[in-house]
């Protein structure tokens, strides 16, 4: 629907355009200098800005994050069919959004999380074309508390369940980490002996 | 009616080039969800369109 709004913005921008350079004299009047700034100076402002928004939308979708081919595998280990495996449980039942599968646990819950987000993208496009991708893929810093608890802070089943119940404080400080407990994540190097779910 | 000059006309011309240009890159890479197609917008269309805009204001603020 975006997509849409910001073609038709840019045809009608190539059309005033098209009609000031095959009537240049236009611009000698004061209306064709005000229909000149608009096609010149306003439209492909609003064009760029909502061809940003478009393409950054574009970038939390989990089939941008899988076009390319390092992250191939971890695409693959959202379908293993074993329920104790963290992030295949979260796609398969939909407690994350499968269209925004790596963007909803991979982004910082934090101030400028999502920019913090992008720029780290920008770093592995960067690698990917032009730099070497490394044999095994690892996180910047250690997987953060914050981002389970974006979703599961205030959930009564998780709160008052043991042993969650007990070791909030440490939870929510990072003293104990998410992942000692449930420490089946992607799983890629052992992809091929396990299982995959072939749902939606 | 007042004809402009023939340099602000080049100026506007290679503004408008420019910009329909970049316009074009931006409505492909539009529809087109992939790493390079982000690549493409802002290394491509973005530094197009961002000179033709400049190239516009010069073309005026120079009238």
């Amino acid at each position: 629907m975006v997509n849409h709004a910001v073609t038709i913005l840019v045809v009608l921008s190539i059309i005033l355009i098209g009609l000031l350079i095959l009537r240049p004299s236009l611009t000698a009047v004061t209306g064709g200098k005000i229909l000149a700034f608009i096609a010149l100076f306003i439209l492909p402002i609003c064009a760029l800005a909502l061809g940003s928004a478009v393409h950054l939308q574009h970038a939390t979708s989990t089939n941008f994050c899988l076009s390319c081919h390092p992250m191939e595998a971890y695409g693959k280990s959202l379908r293993i069919d074993d329920p104790s495996y963290i992030p295949a449980s979260h796609f398969q039942n939909n407690r994350i959004p499968r269209g925004e599968a790596c963007y909803t646990c991979h982004t910082t819950y934090a101030m400028f999380g999502g920019l913090k987000a992008k720029l780290g993208g920008l770093r592995h496009v960067y690698i990917y074309y032009f730099g070497t991708v490394p044999a095994k893929l690892a996180l910047y810093e250690p997987y953060n508390n914050r981002e389970c608890l974006h979703c599961h802070a205030g959930m009564r089943v998780f709160e008052e369940s043991s042993p969650h119940k007990e070791m909030m404080g440490q939870l929510g400080s990072n003293e104990m980490s998410c992942l000692t407990c449930h420490n089946k994540t992607h799983d890629v190097q052992n992809a091929d002996k396990l299982k995959f779910w072939k749902g939606p | 009616m007042v004809e402009n000059s023939p340099r602000l006309q080049q100026r506007l011309k290679i503004a408008a080039y420019l910009l329909i240009a970049g316009l074009v890159l931006e409505a492909i890479t539009l529809y087109w969800s992939s790493p390079l197609s982000f690549i493409l917008f802002a290394g491509g269309a973005g530094t197009l369109m961002v000179l033709g805009i400049i190239v516009y204001l010069i073309a005026i603020a120079a009238a």
